[in-house]
């Protein structure tokens, strides 16, 4: 799956969270979602948050294990602290930090992971198109 | 090593907004270590400025490079023909690797994406600590390996200043206080002795007060 303006919610996800093949999960959630799996959520970066913004998406959801259960101790720790640093310098810039959050999923969340993409691609919704789109079609207007 | 921080974004896009293109450049050493001017915080500041101008409606088009070492002359190299085809330089180096990057351009302007901070430790991934004034008169032998100068807030030379609480700073109950280590250390040591001398303030016409100062090796040289 490629981030493209359609994109509404770019998902990057530990790999133990959900357990289904990212295809399947695409394939059901449609063209509005993108969906990235991780080994550890502890992989991320600030950067994959930033260019899922760059390329097109309105907000980027990262799902991690629950409190006390990653698998490498502190991967959703180190993760949910790199988008806390992040959602700074998405306010900085203008998008608003908002645009970005984490979400801890219990093990009964993890079985069900159409619902948790649905409920952050509802978020999504709500925080409207990203201020990059709205700039780029004012400047298709002109 | 010498740390820093990066400017506010809005600092940086003000500084570059007039030019059309931009060479970002990153520093491999020191800034890289202290998570500031690395080639992934080069790639992040691209990306942010980008997405920052994209939104204002236009900006310069920015190129990302990153080398070993901005302040030493022979990594520069690396640097001529990318700083000769840009109108202008964010360079994310320390204070010392602007300057010297500078030096090499006159007809260039080359701009700090960084404010330099101090010369320290990398006590534990994200925490960096002060701890050298750089004065040129090295005595950590006489403290344990402690500077006082670098970590007393007061920068005493003779003992502790009789603020200090439970092993704390007065001026930060969060800071140890650095006579407690010193004392704490030495005795570890069984060395205490060596505080029984009186030190003279230091020399610091040695840092600052001769102006810029330098260290020539003609061993060195070629």
């Amino acid at each position: 799956m490629r981030i493209t303006p359609e994109t509404k919610l770019t998902v990057f996800y530990c790999q133990n969270c959900f357990k289904e093949d990212s295809r399947i999960l695409e394939a059901q959630m449609g063209s509005e979602v993108a969906l990235y799996p991780i080994a550890c959520s502890g992989r991320l970066d600030p950067l994959f948050i930033l260019r899922a913004m760059e390329q097109g998406s309105d907000a980027v959801c990262l799902f991690v294990c629950d409190e006390g259960m990653c698998r490498y101790f502190e991967g959703n720790r180190r993760a949910s602290k790199r988008v806390a640093y992040t959602r700074t310098l998405l306010d900085e810039i203008g998008i608003g930090g908002d645009r970005a959050f984490v979400r801890f999923l219990t093990e009964s969340e993890k079985a069900k992971p159409v619902k948790m993409i649905a409920e952050a691609l509802a978020n999504a919704r709500k925080l409207g198109p990203s201020p990059l789109k709205s700039a780029s079609a004012k400047r298709r207007k002109k | 090593m010498i740390t820093a921080t990066r400017k506010s974004l809005d600092e940086i896009k003000n500084m570059i907004r007039p030019y059309t293109r931009v060479l970002v450049a990153g520093c491999g050493s020191c800034v890289a270590e202290c998570a500031a001017g690395g080639e992934k915080e080069v790639a992040q500041l691209v990306s942010a400025l980008s997405m920052a101008f994209k939104i204002e409606g236009g900006g310069p088009s920015l190129t990302e490079v990153t080398v070993d070492r901005q302040c030493v002359n022979i990594f520069l190299d690396e640097l001529e023909d990318p700083t000769r085809s840009h109108d202008a330089v964010l360079s994310l180096a320390c204070g010392a690797g602007v300057q010297a990057l500078a030096e090499r351009h006159a007809d260039r302007n080359i701009f700090p994406a960084l404010d330099t901070q101090f010369l320290g430790q990398t006590k534990s991934p994200g925490l960096w600590l002060e701890n050298c004034l750089g004065c040129g008169q090295c005595k950590l032998f006489y403290f344990g390996a402690i500077c006082p100068l670098g970590r007393c807030a007061k920068q005493l030379f003779n003992g502790p200043c009789g603020g200090s609480q439970n092993g704390k700073c007065e001026t930060d109950s969060e800071k140890p206080c650095a006579w407690q280590l010193i004392i704490d250390r030495l005795d570890g040591l069984g060395a205490l002795n060596r505080l029984e001398e009186i030190y003279e303030p230091c020399d610091w016409s040695l840092k600052q007060g001769r102006g810029p100062r330098k260290i020539e090796r003609e061993d060195q040289q070629s």
